[in-house]
């Protein structure tokens, strides 16, 4: 969808979703869909590491226990609070208000 | 597990001292510092008691230390630190102690008393001297006249008879707030007279006893008559004057002045002497009274302790009961048998059963001291109560960092935290008095974990000192909204504020991976996103909070062999919450999975479903989130309801079924139970239920107190109630969560925006904006610690610590049970 946009900028601003402008001749970085499952399988992982690997290799010792509880603790308390944060944002219902000046440049400077 | 889990076990343990052995069997477990003794003559009063002699001893010569540090204070010096360990000494040597710190008391009070009376009698000398020597120049002129001056009238004053015209002279010295007084009466009363002439001295002179200068006025009084002067001497004995004899000559005064000054000279020197032979004896003492004071302050507190043992003559020996943690059993016994095979006698020490509730002992070294002290700031665990504090380490920093989430202050505070630890043996922070900083200083280990996971928070609120960062790109395309909307320039112009369409393609790329997505702070609306999304945050934790508690409540019932309980009270608690508000965090949960975009227009709202879910009712507007989502929720409701009357009803029953065949067996054997229960420490809040949690081993159903029926109703039915409307209130209580973290994110926006973003604009010059953001920069700094850092930190403590004492451990901890505070003389090394 080509839109002719007088004024601001070059006339080149219709954007593909994937890869760069090549017709700019320039390198810009892509909006890129952010996945949900890489983010998730990642993040799970790591946790997963700390709070059911971790305890494995604690070394013995009085305060064994206690060091176990705390990488458990840990990585739960994390873990959840990463997830909500993610699922929070995974649908929204409705999206940023901005300002004109914001779009004017956001428009340019993020894409 | 850990030994921070439950307390340690904690026995009974009864030693049998050999009085040769007992002093040094006491002094040495002193040192240990493993037993807490009981005391076994309670009903004795103070002074009956045996070794009452020996512990007013100590107290009199503790006594005379506390003179001896007075004198020391009032020479300003500073009693140095006793070094290296001082055992309580043997009871011979307190004598040769005692006798030591007599003579220095004696000599003491003796040079004392000798520099006081040198010194007045220098003051009188140097007074007398300074009358002597000040001018009262015209009267003395005036003396000399043949009276042919104005006095003249003043002879043939209607006095009577003629007295002898002789002039005579008293002079002396007056502290000045009294001279106006003294002059008035003197005027008043020996009116014409006399002359008198006030005169103050040049330099104060010291003060005798206080040391302070004092300001005096000398007075020289001419008069004639005998009765005059008689009056004169009485009032200015009444005004305690200083009189010294004043000559007429000049000469002889000049005579009298050059004695003075020989006298003061020479007494001076005596002085001297003195205070030297003062600063030996203060030698003296700074050697003898550091030590001293702690080999008595351990002696009077080994005695105190065998005070409270009983005597067995037959044996000829002491009894005493302590408690012991059983790991120590072995040391214990290994400390007796040394210090007692010396005197050639041997002590032992023996487990005994016991009735009553063990003190409880929990093990911390420096890291965990700090957690544990704030659960134990709430109360002491029961003995072998599940103990919260291991959870806390990690639960309570994390609560605290989502009400305190940025990056900036999180970081400043761990860096904080971490120069503490660092610098943590270092002797001069060690010893540093002021309160506010050894309450910081010992909780360091709390500040840094609370500062970690502030930064892990910060990060996922996408916060640092309030701004955002994109370490990702956003998942929010302006462009293509622009694009797709057909947003011109002239568009853009007349619209201030444009909202982007996330069901408009290209808009929305995305989860942001970590944290809220940058654009929300740029968003005029960023307010609706975050309060939707903190609120449920703040439910979803609290609801995960408390089913942990209720699933810790599972330990306590296990171990006490209460395994009825685990049916009849944690599964109802459990159905309840999870069942009430674990749904609401499913319906959270699923609305963010399934509810997209497309149909936000229409979306359903959470808080109708759950109200409806309650009310029984429907409302139309609002579409289901799922199919037969009312039939699930009615399932839910009752049953959740059901759960009420097994919650209240269940343990009773079960407990009075349980007791009824044993109550009926046995009525006569109720009587010596009921004595037996009065052992029993007045703690226990039922009957019932403290010999429940007693039988921690298990112990047989016929040494079971008294079951009262209506008690044991009463207590069930205050759980039920507490446990159900608890539920809602405390799942509410965890929206402070959402309520702090908005305000500091608000005050973080507000001081940036106020103060260094107007700084940041300031001056399109280079140097105007470098010199105008240096002071703008410091009150920056200057604002967010002492706003955000230390008032918000403060209040994100005191919130999260309240989440933890009342929401948390309410569904579990009763915090009843009392410290083992082990007999020990740490105290006194410190």
């Amino acid at each position: 969808m080509l839109s002719a946009l007088p004024g601001r900028g070059p006339a080149h601003l219709q954007r593909p979703l994937l890869g760069p402008a090549s017709h700019l001749g320039i390198l810009r970085p892509a909006m890129t869909a952010h996945s949900f499952a890489l983010p998730v399988i990642i993040f799970t992982t790591f946790w997963g590491l700390i709070g059911i690997a971790g305890p494995w290799f604690v070394p013995k010792g009085p305060n064994r226990g206690v060091i176990i509880t705390m990488l458990v603790a840990t990585a739960v308390c994390c873990y959840l609070f990463w997830l909500i944060a993610i699922l929070a944002q995974l649908n929204p219902l409705f999206g940023p208000q901005l300002k004109n000046e914001t779009i004017w440049y956001v428009r340019f400077l993020w894409e | 597990m850990g030994s921070m889990f439950r307390s340690e076990e904690v026995a009974l343990v009864q030693l049998f001292l050999p009085t040769a052995a007992a002093y040094t069997c006491v002094s040495r477990l002193g040192e240990l510092g493993l037993v807490e003794f009981r005391d076994l003559n309670a009903s004795v009063s103070a002074f009956q008691r045996r070794f009452v002699v020996d512990v007013r001893r100590c107290e009199e010569l503790e006594k005379t230390f506390t003179f001896l540090q007075e004198e020391v204070r009032r020479a300003g010096l500073v009693l140095p630190p006793p070094e290296g360990r001082l055992p309580a000494p043997p009871p011979r040597d307190l004598l040769r102690i005692q006798e030591e710190t007599e003579r220095l008391a004696q000599e003491l009070r003796d040079v004392r008393g000798n520099q006081q009376a040198l010194r007045a009698q220098l003051h009188q000398l140097q007074l007398h001297a300074a009358v002597l020597g000040q001018g009262h120049g015209p009267q003395l002129a005036a003396a000399h006249t043949d009276g042919t001056s104005e006095r003249m009238p003043l002879l043939q004053a209607p006095g009577g008879p003629h007295q002898d015209l002789r002039v005579n002279f008293v002079a002396g010295a007056v502290e000045p707030h009294k001279a106006p007084a003294l002059e008035r009466l003197l005027w008043r009363a020996c009116r014409g007279f006399l002359i008198a002439s006030f005169r103050e001295l040049e330099q104060p002179l010291e003060h005798p006893v206080t040391g302070e200068p004092a300001m005096w006025m000398t007075f020289l009084i001419s008069y004639w008559g005998e009765q005059i002067g008689q009056k004169i001497r009485k009032i200015t004995d009444c005004f305690h004057c200083h009189v010294f004899p004043f000559l007429e000559q000049e000469e002889a005064r000049r005579g009298a002045l050059r004695q003075l000054q020989q006298q003061s000279q020479e007494l001076q020197e005596v002085l001297g002497e003195t205070e030297r032979f003062l600063s030996q004896v203060l030698g003296r003492v700074l050697q003898l009274l550091p030590p001293g004071q702690v080999q008595v302050h351990k002696m009077k507190a080994v005695y105190l302790a065998l005070n409270q043992c009983s005597v067995s003559t037959t044996h000829k020996c002491l009894i005493a009961e302590a408690w012991c943690s059983v790991r120590d059993l072995p040391a214990l016994q290994e400390a007796l048998r040394d210090s007692s095979t010396e005197e050639g006698v041997s002590a032992v020490a023996h487990r005994i059963p016991c009735r009553d509730m063990p003190p409880t002992l929990i093990r911390t070294n420096r890291f965990t001291a700090s957690f544990q002290g704030i659960v134990d700031a709430y109360g002491v665990g029961r003995y072998q109560e599940v103990n919260p504090a291991p959870y806390t380490i990690i639960t309570f920093p994390f609560l605290f960092a989502v009400m305190f989430g940025d990056v900036g202050h999180g970081l400043l505070m761990f860096l904080f935290a971490l120069a503490m630890v660092l610098a943590e043996n270092r002797p001069a922070v060690k010893a540093a008095q002021n309160e506010i900083w050894q309450t910081f200083f010992r909780g360091r280990y709390l500040l840094l974990l609370m500062g970690l996971f502030s930064i892990y928070t910060g990060f996922i609120y996408n916060e640092c000192f309030s701004r955002a960062t994109s370490i990702f790109p956003s998942g929010w395309s302006v462009a293509a909204m622009a694009n797709e909307s057909g947003w011109s320039d002239a568009f853009l112009a007349q619209h201030a504020m444009l909202t982007l369409d996330p069901n408009v393609t290209g808009v929305f790329l995305g989860p942001y991976p970590f944290g809220i997505d940058p654009v929300w702070s740029l968003a005029a609306n960023h307010l609706s996103f975050l309060n939707s999304f903190k609120m449920k945050m703040s439910v979803i934790l609290g609801v995960v909070h408390m089913a942990f508690g209720v699933v810790l409540g599972i330990f306590n019932h296990v171990h006490f062999g209460q395994r009825h309980r685990l049916l009849l009270e944690t599964l109802p608690e459990l159905t309840f919450l999870l069942g009430l508000f674990g749904y609401l965090v499913f319906l959270v949960i699923y609305k963010w999975l399934c509810v997209s975009a497309a149909s936000a227009a229409s979306a359903p709202s959470i808080l109708i479903h759950f109200i409806n879910m309650f009310l029984f009712s429907h409302s139309p507007t609002n579409r289901p989130l799922y199919p037969r989502q009312e039939v699930v929720q009615a399932t839910l409701v009752v049953l959740a309801l059901a759960m009420v009357p097994i919650l209240l009803l269940g343990t009773p029953l079960h407990l009075l079924r349980r007791h009824r065949p044993h109550l009926r067996r046995r009525p006569a054997g109720r009587q010596e139970e009921d004595k037996a229960g009065l052992l029993d420490l007045p703690d226990a809040s039922v009957n019932g239920w403290s010999s429940d949690e007693e039988k921690a081993g298990g112990l047989d159903d016929e040494e079971e107190a008294e079951l009262v029926p209506s008690e044991v109703l009463m207590h069930q039915a205050i759980h039920t109630i507490e446990f159900c409307l608890g539920c809602v209130s405390n799942t509410a209580s965890y929206l402070r969560l959402w309520a702090l973290s908005l305000a500091h994110a608000q005050l973080s926006e507000v001081l940036w925006a106020m103060v260094m973003s107007i700084g940041l604009g300031l001056g399109r010059e280079v140097g105007v904006a470098a010199v105008v953001l240096v002071p703008i920069f410091a009150a920056f700094a200057v604002m967010t610690v002492a706003i955000l850092l230390v008032m918000e930190g403060l209040s994100a403590f005191l919130h999260a610590l309240r989440l933890h004492w009342v929401e948390f451990q309410n569904k579990f901890y009763s915090g009843t049970g009392y410290k083992l505070s082990p007999f020990t003389f740490t105290a006194t090394d410190d």
